[in-house]
């Protein structure tokens, strides 16, 4: 492969922001409609009432609280991954983090959503913010419930933070690329950026801290996801394993979903000079790792609830293992292992795309069982088996799960429609090859105020 | 904003609501100046009867204000009024003790009830279409007494026949009265499960046509043939409240309770032994008990008396009763026949109670004696913790001289059902909440025998499969808001008449039934009006009562008006003497010789015996109108809005039926489908099914839903009473599809194994 | 000393009969919700009694247990509603401000009883049936959790009646709907704080357990297990 010049990784990242494909707006209006669909199903159970969903008693949560834990998984992909990356300074980041950040704030915004269209009465889901009523009310600080609050909301600042401060440069890039009302939106968003060595000084240290800061966040959030089970005692919920449980599983499909992701950007914007199957076997290796953590704790678990053979928790254990639900575990098992560990192990698999592919499709549909068997069997068999139940979904909670997925890709394809999806900028100061920038720039990294202030190419000469 | 600012626009906007509300028609209504004065937010107590069943415990209606719309003078508006908001039992009345069942606290349901007959209706389509005009209460009486009148005048009186759900007490002497003297014969009561075997065998053992009054809180052993007696059968409320003293109410003492029957019902799961025999053989099993007492000199033969007498060989010792013979006959080993004995000998005062699916076999009248001997053997009839017999409270002219059994209500119907056949119907019918078309099995062609009634007048408060055949309906109030008094069989221990004045004025166009039959025999006029000269239906209670105002040992009789207030605020006259009982002295009948029952269908081809059982909430249908019933969990099988089909594990494996599926049940005489429910507590050669759905035409709750086991049932008489022997029917049963079961609870069992998590 | 209301369920006279289950239907406006949401897991019922079949015929056994809201001390459901709706009242009843309920439904979820109920539609009450409801007793919204209150619109109006008539409450002056009605008298209610009462004297009886008491959560409601016949005649013996 030819070493790219500046100019050519200009036009081929910027290329999807300056030019608009007719498959670009067919894509919006497919997903687009998808995601009206969902918020058709949405408001259709605002008019009627929750019983629109699947849901009953004892099954109180099911397919909107699966999709939650689920996005929020989803989530760690980004910020976490590109957070220890770059702490780790592993060069090969560099075109991966934009697009795993991105998925990390969309994938909390959708998920964050779901506790609230979950409510009974979703209009007054401004009651689970501490805001100073006149009647002096505030939410009840001891539910985990008001700690997802402040989890999701504190990621999801810190996340936007995170993904926004790099973006400043390619905005300013981009700014002075195009003309009109475009133009004028990028000026803005570009923050008047100016590439001076006290900005880019800044966005450093900046990045340097935000870096530190959001790896403890990443994982409490996830933590504090399973404490809303952790902390109730429902048989099998009630287990100190949950949170680091739920923050593996977190990562673990969180780089399913990130390599989807770029999988996908790869094919659809042409940037196979940018994702190489380097990064898709590094991040498969991740991954690997992950299902070999998986497997640890789901294992961990199952055997200490046999083991401990309490009555109420083996009950939920053999719905699962052999019940009902055994045809959905052993499923998920298949997804989360016994597929991906072959895949992903084998050198011959991995370092093919497709492999690497195969086995993160299997690994999102294998977590959202996951979740979903967190969550169902164990409501629907609580201590009292007179009260246990069962649980259907219907087509509104499809719907909304199909939407979900949707407004991802809806999201996702706006963005990249609007900010070049790999950061230019970094990909310039980046080391590795291609492209082959780094031979110019290769002092950059080491005396980066200076030094970035070498990098070419309108940066500097753009005049405001 | 300013204040004053504020309240302009809010004066401004609330008189634009006012002026919108103009053009809804719902606000258009009459508002017209309440009847009664009442504190808003306070509740008043009123006094009531209960009516849902037989039992007729007392009740008190929680009264408050509410707006309600209402018709009055044939006029809908709204009124404030009192309104029935809640019921509990008297805890002042000998029956109810303060307490109630389920099915009583539904009451208010049928007051409320949105299908509740509204207006007087003269059909106006073809005969059972349901289609109706409302016509004037004037209008509705006059054809009433038109018909009647044209019945008279060509000499047909005889010719008008009254069909009732049970009623007691004056509301029944006032029809008796009325139907005397206008010369057609007596009311017959349609009921499902009539205990009439019950009462000729007591009226034949202890000459007290009447079911007996247990007193359990005193008995220290119990054994039940087949009596729901904490369920549906007899005085449940009473029942259950003497249970609870005997089980927990005596220190260190806690009495012991055998239950004798082939399903577990509610009342069987509280037993601490539960037995099933074969059906039809309790009466052996009890004489196989009074067997062990006799031989091993426990009790001695003579001291059954006369009850004992009426058994074939009692005064030998019962021979042919020896437990090697009952186990053989009944299925129930001898040693716990002896060891079953010998604990009811050892710990008196024990008693036996017989009723539900033992009686209703061929041979209930031999069943009935064989338990009244062994009660009478145990020494127990009249005495503490025993049988007792409740006096009835005097009653008026027309059922004058000593008390008869009444033949079972089968047998009756039976009557005018070939009456219709041989083309001799009665010319005319009245029907008073009686719905002899769902409680009898449907080949003996009930509807088809009434629609050859030329004239039918419903008085009930419902359109149901009956009375959707009548050509006139006068709907009647519902019980609160009437005048009802009620001399109840059994419950208590000395005599009771229970009244009570109407608890809230009528919501609807309705007229209470007793003063329809005092105007209809008013304008009939000539023997029927002078029959019954009382304007009203209170004034015949005030009449009736006043006669109950004696004085009382030392007590002077109160003053007249006085009295009449104190039975209204205490909701009856009643005394708790337990001597009131008297003397018992039995009628002459042929000794009972063993018997075995006879079963419709033969086990080659049916080889289950079908037991329709009364359902818990709906009793025998006449309550399934009714949401909070519907929806109440039957207690065994959880199930709400539906019927279902019991049936042992194991014979459903042997067919390949699981929960769930839809099966089919035939015998010879028609079959119904419902889904079948996998119970661990009934015999293997047992089908179960519920009483009480399958409703055709009741209320928008009931109609259409479930199955109605009484129509498969085998149209069998118990000899010698006439009741329906409704256990005596064999079915097959086969798997027809997929069914919808829809029940409350999840689990069976409290630890379930692995196996058994669904 | 405050007042801490408690129930003794004595299972030995518990027949089953389901009366308690229509006497609370009754007396908290509890809606039917009709065939089809029934059939759907959503029928409510404050207070149901549980059957437990036991073994297999003809020694196939049964049992009833009522259960309504244990009013635990340490109740699971009150920290985990992040709106107080449910929290604990300073007469210990686990109370639910149905306006400040926004339907998270997490409250029901770690009730280890299963005796909360949802509104998953908004109750209907066919005409003229909404003349029954109890002027005392809210009724819940859409989205909106429910429980059993111990009919604390009954005791709020003893309290008001007694202290109008400047006395204490006397044991047993009233009575939740259940326990009024319930005819083998197998329910007590009262004040467990008041040493002399009836529901404080049983609380104390070596008969009495706690439904899933081992998980912690205190709970105010106390059940006698059904004796058996034999141990009885050891008593007398």
């Amino acid at each position: 492969m030819s070493e790219k010049t500046i100019a050519q990784v200009n036009e081929d990242l910027l290329r999807p922001v300056l030019r608009t494909t007719r498959r670009f707006w067919i894509a919006v209006l497919l997903l687009g409609s998808v995601v009206a669909a969902g918020i058709g199903a949405f408001g259709y159970q605002v008019w009627n009432g929750i019983g629109v969903w699947g849901i009953n008693r004892p099954v109180f949560w099911a397919f909107d609280i699966t999709n939650f834990v689920f996005w929020i998984g989803i989530s760690h992909a980004g910020t976490l991954i590109s957070a220890i990356l770059r702490i780790a300074d592993a060069g090969w980041r560099r075109p991966v983090t934009r697009c795993a950040e991105v998925i990390t704030l969309f994938a909390l915004m959708i998920g964050g959503i779901f506790p609230i269209i979950h409510l009974g009465r979703p209009w007054l889901f401004f009651w689970m913010i501490p805001y100073p009523s006149e009647r002096q009310i505030w939410p009840q600080f001891r539910s985990p419930l008001a700690w997802d609050f402040f989890a999701i909301g504190t990621y999801l600042t810190g996340s936007f933070i995170f993904l926004a401060y790099p973006m400043i440069p390619d905005f300013a890039l981009v700014r002075d690329k195009v003309t009109g009302w475009r133009k004028k939106l990028y000026t803005v968003l570009a923050l008047g950026w100016r590439g001076t060595p006290r900005q880019w000084h800044r966005l450093e240290k900046a990045m340097h801290i935000m870096a530190i800061v959001i790896i403890p966040v990443a994982v409490s959030v996830h933590t504090i996801v399973s404490w809303d089970f952790a902390m109730a005692p429902v048989p099998m919920w009630h287990s100190t394993i949950f949170g680091p449980y739920f923050v593996a599983g977190a990562i673990f499909s969180g780089i399913a979903g990130l390599i989807i992701a770029m999988a996908f950007l790869r094919k659809v914007l042409s940037l196979e000079d940018y994702l190489l199957p380097v990064h898709f076997d590094n991040l498969g290796k991740l991954l690997l790792t992950m299902c070999l953590v998986w497997v640890y704790f789901i294992f961990s678990e199952r055997l200490t609830v046999w083991y401990g053979n309490e009555s109420a928790e083996m009950a939920v254990f053999w719905t699962t293992q052999r019940g009902p639900f055994a045809p959905l575990f052993w499923t998920m098992v298949f997804c989360n292992f016994i597929i991906p560990f072959p895949l992903l192990a084998i050198k011959r698999f991995r370092t093919t795309i497709t492999g690497v592919v195969i086995a993160s499709w299997t690994v999102v549909i294998g977590m959202w069982l996951e979740r979903y068997l967190i969550i169902v069997p164990s409501l629907s068999h609580k201590y009292l088996p007179y009260t246990y139940g069962s649980y259907r979904p219907t087509w509104v909670e499809v719907t909304i799960l199909v939407a979900s997925n949707a407004a991802m890709g809806l999201l996702y394809i706006l963005f990249s429609k609007f900010v070049p999806i790999v950061s230019i900028w970094e990909l310039k100061v980046g080391s590795h090859k291609p492209p082959v920038v780094h031979h110019r720039l290769s002092v950059v990294r080491d005396s980066s105020p200076t030094g970035a202030s070498a990098i070419d190419d309108g940066l500097l000469t753009t005049d405001q | 904003m300013e204040r004053r600012d504020f309240l302009k626009a809010a004066a401004l906007t609330g008189a634009t609501a006012a002026l919108d509300n103009c053009g809804n028609p719902e606000h258009q209504l009459i508002r017209f100046i309440p009847e009664e004065d009442l504190v808003p937010g306070v509740a008043e107590y009123k006094p009531s009867i209960c009516t849902m069943c037989p039992a007729g415990c007392g009740l008190m209606v929680r009264v408050m204000e509410g707006d309600a719309e209402v018709i009055r003078h044939g006029e809908p508006g709204l009124i404030k009024m009192g309104l029935a908001k809640k019921l509990e039992g008297n805890p002042n009345h000998p029956i109810s003790q303060g307490k109630l069942c389920g099915r009583g606290q539904a009451g208010l349901q049928v007051t409320y009830h949105p299908d509740r007959l509204r207006h007087p209706l003269k059909r106006s389509g073809p005969r059972g279409s349901g289609q109706y005009q409302e016509v004037s209460w004037d209008e509705a009486i006059k054809e009433l007494v038109s018909r009647l009148s044209a019945l008279r005048s060509a000499n047909q009186p005889g010719s008008l026949a009254f069909l009732t759900q049970t009623v007691r007490g004056q509301r029944r002497e006032l029809m008796e009265k009325f139907l005397k003297s206008f010369g057609a014969p007596p009311a017959v009561t349609t009921e499902l499960f009539d205990d009439a075997v019950l009462r000729r065998a007591n009226e034949v053992s202890f000459g007290r046509p009447q079911l007996p009054t247990f007193d359990l809180a005193r008995a220290n052993y119990v054994i039940a043939f087949g009596a729901d007696f904490l369920g549906t059968w007899n005085s449940p409320v009473a029942q259950s409240v003497a249970y609870g003293e005997m089980r927990q109410g005596r220190a260190g003492v806690r009495g012991k309770f055998v239950m004798v029957e082939a399903r577990v019902s509610q009342t069987g799961a509280s037993a601490d032994e539960w037995i099933p025999g074969r059906p039809g053989t309790e009466g052996i099993l009890a004489l196989g008990l009074a067997h062990v007492m006799i031989e091993q000199k426990l009790r001695r033969a003579g001291d059954a008396g006369h009850a004992g007498s009426l058994i074939e060989g009692w005064s030998k010792g019962l021979p042919d009763y020896a437990p090697p013979a009952v186990e053989a006959s009944t299925g129930v080993p001898a040693a716990k026949i002896i060891r079953l004995a010998r604990e009811m000998a050892a710990h008196p005062p024990s008693l036996a109670m017989v009723g539900g699916a033992p009686l209703a076999h061929s041979n209930g009248m031999f069943t009935a004696l064989a338990v009244n001997g062994l009660n009478a053997l145990l020494g127990n009839v009249g005495n503490p913790g025993g049988i007792f017999f409740q006096p009835q409270p005097p009653s008026g002219k027309a059922a004058s001289g000593p008390p008869t059994s009444p033949k079972g209500s089968f047998s009756r119907v039976g009557e005018l059902i070939q009456q219709a056949q041989n083309g001799n119907a009665p010319k005319g019918l009245l029907l008073y909440g009686a719905n002899p078309v769902f409680t009898s099995p449907s080949s003996l062609g009930v509807r088809e025998a009434l629609e050859k009634i030329p004239y039918i007048a419903s008085l009930g408060s419902f359109i149901d499969e009956t009375s959707i055949l009548a050509d006139l309906i006068l709907p009647d109030h519902s019980p609160l808001e009437s005048w009802l008094d009620d001399a109840p069989e059994s419950g208590a221990i000395g005599p009771v008449a229970s009244l009570s004045a109407p608890a809230m004025r009528p919501l609807h166009n309705t007229r209470a039934m007793p003063d329809v039959l005092l105007e209809v025999a008013h304008q009939l006029g000539g023997e029927v009006a002078a029959a019954l000269p009382w304007k009203s239906y209170d004034e015949l209670l005030r009449v009736t009562f006043e006669s109950y105002n004696k004085p009382q040992g030392k007590n002077q009789a109160a003053k007249p008006g006085d009295f009449w207030k104190t039975v209204q605020e205490r909701g009856g006259v009643w005394s708790s003497s337990e001597t009131a009982s008297g003397a018992l002295a039995g009628a002459s009948h042929a000794p009972a010789a063993m018997l075995g029952p006879e079963f419709d269908g033969a086990e080659k081809d049916f080889p289950f015996h079908f037991l329709p059982y009364a359902s818990q909430m709906l009793l025998d249908g006449s309550l399934a109108h009714l949401p909070w019933m519907q929806e109440t969990p039957d207690p065994i099988s959880t199930a709400m809005w539906s019927t279902w089909v019991e049936i042992n594990p194991k014979a459903a494996d042997g067919l390949g039926i699981v929960q769930g599926d839809l099966v089919e049940i035939a015998s010879r005489h028609g079959k119904v489908q419902a889904s079948a429910l996998i119970s661990p507590g009934i015999a293997p050669d047992f089908i179960a099914m519920p009483v009480g759905q399958g409703h055709e035409y009741f209320t928008r709750y009931a109609s259409g839903r479930g199955a109605n086991p009484v129509a498969i049932l085998a149209p069998v008489a118990v000899p010698e009473t006439g009741s329906l022997a409704w256990a005596a029917t064999r079915v097959k049963i086969s798997k027809v599809g997929k069914g919808k079961l829809v029940l409350f609870a999840g689990g069976i069992r409290e630890h379930p194994q692995e196996g058994e998590l669904r | 000393m405050a007042r801490k209301w408690g129930m003794v369920v004595d299972l030995d006279r518990c027949t089953g009969c389901e009366a308690c289950v229509v006497a609370c239907r009754a007396e908290n406006n509890v809606p039917t919700v009709g065939e089809d949401q029934a059939g759907r897991g959503r029928a409510m019922h404050w207070i149901r009694v549980e059957r437990y079949w036991e073994g297999e015929f003809p020694e196939a056994r049964l049992k009833f247990r009522p259960v309504l809201c244990q009013q635990c001390d340490a109740a699971p459901c009150e920290p985990t509603c992040p709106t107080y709706a449910s929290h604990h009242t300073s007469e210990g009843l686990n109370a639910q401000i149905y306006n400040r309920c926004i339907g998270t439904r997490y409250c029901a979820n770690a009730c280890p009883y299963s005796v909360r109920f949802f509104n998953f539609y908004n109750p209907v009450w066919d005409k003229p049936f909404h003349l029954q409801l109890n002027p005392d007793v809210s009724v819940r919204e859409v989205g909106v959790m429910e429980k059993c209150t111990f009919c604390v619109q009954r005791i709020q109006a003893a309290e008001i009646q007694a202290e109008a008539e400047q006395r204490d409450l006397k044991d047993g002056e009233f009575n939740p709907a259940c326990v009024q009605t319930c005819p083998p008298k197998a329910m007590v209610f009262g004040d467990l704080n008041d040493p002399g009462s009836e529901v404080a004297r049983l609380t104390r009886s070596n008969r009495a357990t706690q439904l899933l008491g081992e998980l912690g959560t205190r709970p105010s409601v106390t059940y006698f297990e059904a004796e058996s016949w034999e141990e009885g005649e050891k008593d007398q013996g």
